[in-house]
């Protein structure tokens, strides 16, 4: 009973992430930006190293402040670089911001003491140190993330889709710059307890496996947070039970899941395909 | 003079890591698989971890005999199955983009590295050494290994050019073109692979990665044929890198940021003269599109 109560905050933790993830994680599928998470981690860790430069103690509200100022407007000059005839990619575009966040954040982290720290440490993270004070935060904060694209859902879902009437570059920028500034507060809020790499699975893995085999988009949504879900815990209960970190034991399961899913997808399609031939 | 002399090694290792990545990452683009270098050398790090460990387990002897090569050999197992899946996994029948298939790849690579390497100290350094690299200290032999795998595969991809061209201009069509090549498709992500492996142990994957992105993105906005974008891609990673280190070591900077700046710099830049340019002549554009 014990063990439960310890594991029950980081597993309330998992849920809810599973599912505010796997709705982000069927939009970034739609957009063809998978790696726009951990390019925003890197440019929230270089906001921090800038609000440390500027005087501020890391933990400071001040050093936060300037970490969410920076992130947000380093996304509105991505939702602005959108152009109707992309000759770049999005993705490639995400790259080259990602690059070059971490190779400030390098060149910074000659300037403070321990400075390289900061780079590797929104690399790991864990689950296990979650209290019910960081989750009551972290809901805290998803709750307006949430409000705010339960009301635009439909036209923010159309813009994902690259199906908004008009397609005004205007407009269509704006409700990018929604999605992305809401999606990037859960990920900075996110990544610092979970670590990047448990946050890129689930808002990727999941998403992946339910898009492969569901059709319609809530169903899409749905199993996804089912699949996170069960995917956490029983990472969790592996990474218990083998005595391995936590993190990568949940990104493993996911990872491989969808692997599996995806090949079976692949044979499962033939064999579709051959009955369709014979009928 | 001297400073010259020192940056000859690492500027020779630069030029040809430049050579190569300029003319993948424009394929990279086009294909929309961005951070598959990254991913192929997690891979790699994966594999030669692996290595590592059965080696250690099997030679009871301890003796150092072979170390090296036995996990040089499971790092190159590891990116085949990685590039045989990608190549699989790229089907009309698989709704997710094939860089959702490539970062799951590189997430799941990442922490297995970890769970392995967990008992190993200092993991910080090792993220970090990755990351960068250190060109500067690139030694003959390591120069060597890379000019061989750049002479190999460049080679192989001048000879099969056209080839690989048209794989990756039909990429996104639903044709099924790359499924009737798969071998072909194969051999583009194992011999990236190749080049990936040799050139991530000398500059680091920050800087790869770099080289890989940064120039290849501006001869894509630049229109042109293959052969101009490459030029520009060279022209542009080449001074980039020259002068990158030639600050670094004046200023006593790490190469790697001072170059990636650069490449950033130089694109920004490129990009406005094109912008400034196409704007005089909004004509000559209205009729090309």
């Amino acid at each position: 009973m014990g063990t439960l109560l310890f594991l029950a905050p980081p597993i309330v933790a998992c849920i809810i992430l599973a599912g505010i993830l796997s709705y982000f994680g069927n939009h970034i599928l739609s957009r063809g930006i998978i790696f726009i998470d951990i390019a925003v981690a890197q440019i929230a860790a270089l906001g921090t190293m800038i609000g440390i430069l500027l005087g501020f103690a890391e933990n400071s509200a001040n050093a936060q402040i300037v970490s969410y100022a920076f992130t947000i407007i380093i996304l509105g000059i991505f939702s602005f670089m959108k152009v109707k005839n992309q000759v770049l990619p999005q993705e490639a575009i995400i790259g080259i911001f990602y690059c070059i966040a971490l190779g400030m954040a390098l060149l910074l982290a000659e300037k403070i003491p321990g400075g390289s720290n900061y780079i590797t440490k929104t690399i790991t993270g864990n689950v296990l140190w979650v209290t019910w004070k960081s989750v009551l935060y972290c809901l805290l904060i998803f709750i307006p993330v949430i409000i705010v694209n339960l009301v635009m859902g439909n036209i923010i879902k159309k813009v994902s889709h690259g199906e908004l009437a008009g397609n005004s570059m205007s407009r269509t920028r704006i409700y990018d710059l929604v999605f992305y500034i809401t999606f990037g507060i859960v990920i900075v809020k996110s990544v610092p307890v979970m670590g990047i790499f448990l946050v890129f699975m689930l808002l990727i893995g999941p998403a992946s496996i339910s898009r492969i085999f569901v059709r319609s988009w809530t169903g899409r949504i749905i199993w996804g947070w089912i699949i996170g879900a069960a995917g956490s815990l029983l990472g969790i209960y592996i990474s218990y039970s083998m005595n391995i970190s936590n993190g990568p034991a949940i990104v493993s399961l996911i990872g491989i899941a969808t692997y599996i899913a995806a090949f079976t997808k692949l044979y499962m399609k033939r064999a579709d395909k051959n009955i369709l031939t014979t009928n | 003079m001297l400073s010259i002399e020192f940056i000859f090694l690492p500027f020779l290792g630069c030029l040809l890591i430049v050579l190569i990545n300029v003319y993948f990452g424009i394929h990279v683009i086009k294909r929309e698989i961005i951070f598959i270098d990254i991913a192929l050398a997690s891979i790699a790090a994966l594999g030669s971890a692996v290595g590592m460990v059965l080696f250690e387990s099997i030679s009871v002897d301890h003796s150092h005999e072979g170390h090296g090569f036995f996990p040089y050999l499971f790092s190159l197992g590891f990116i085949s199955i990685a590039s045989f899946a990608f190549t699989l996994l790229k089907h009309k029948k698989i709704s997710i983009p094939l860089e959702a298939i490539i970062g799951i790849a590189y997430a799941v690579a990442t922490t297995l590295t970890v769970i392995i390497l967990d008992k190993g100290a200092g993991g910080d350094v090792h993220v970090h050494d990755m990351l960068v690299g250190t060109i500067l200290w690139i030694s003959g032999h390591q120069l060597t290994r890379l000019a061989l795998v750049v002479t190999i595969v460049g080679v192989f991809h001048i000879i099969y050019r056209k080839k690989f061209m048209s794989l990756t201009e039909s990429f996104h069509n639903h044709d099924n073109k790359i499924n009737r090549h798969m071998l072909w498709d194969f051999l583009f992500y194992f011999s990236f692979g190749l080049v990936v492996v040799e050139a991530v142990n000398i500059a680091g994957i920050l800087t790869v990665f770099a080289f890989l992105i940064l120039p290849a993105s501006l001869s894509v906005i630049l229109k042109g044929n293959w052969t101009t974008k490459l030029i520009v891609g060279w022209v542009a990673g080449v001074t980039a890198s020259f002068a990158g280190l030639l600050f670094s070591l004046k200023l006593d900077v790490p190469s790697a940021p001072v170059i990636i700046t650069l490449l950033g710099i130089i694109l920004l830049l490129g990009y406005l003269l094109y912008k400034i340019s196409n704007n005089k002549k909004p004509v000559k554009e209205t009729s090309e599109t």
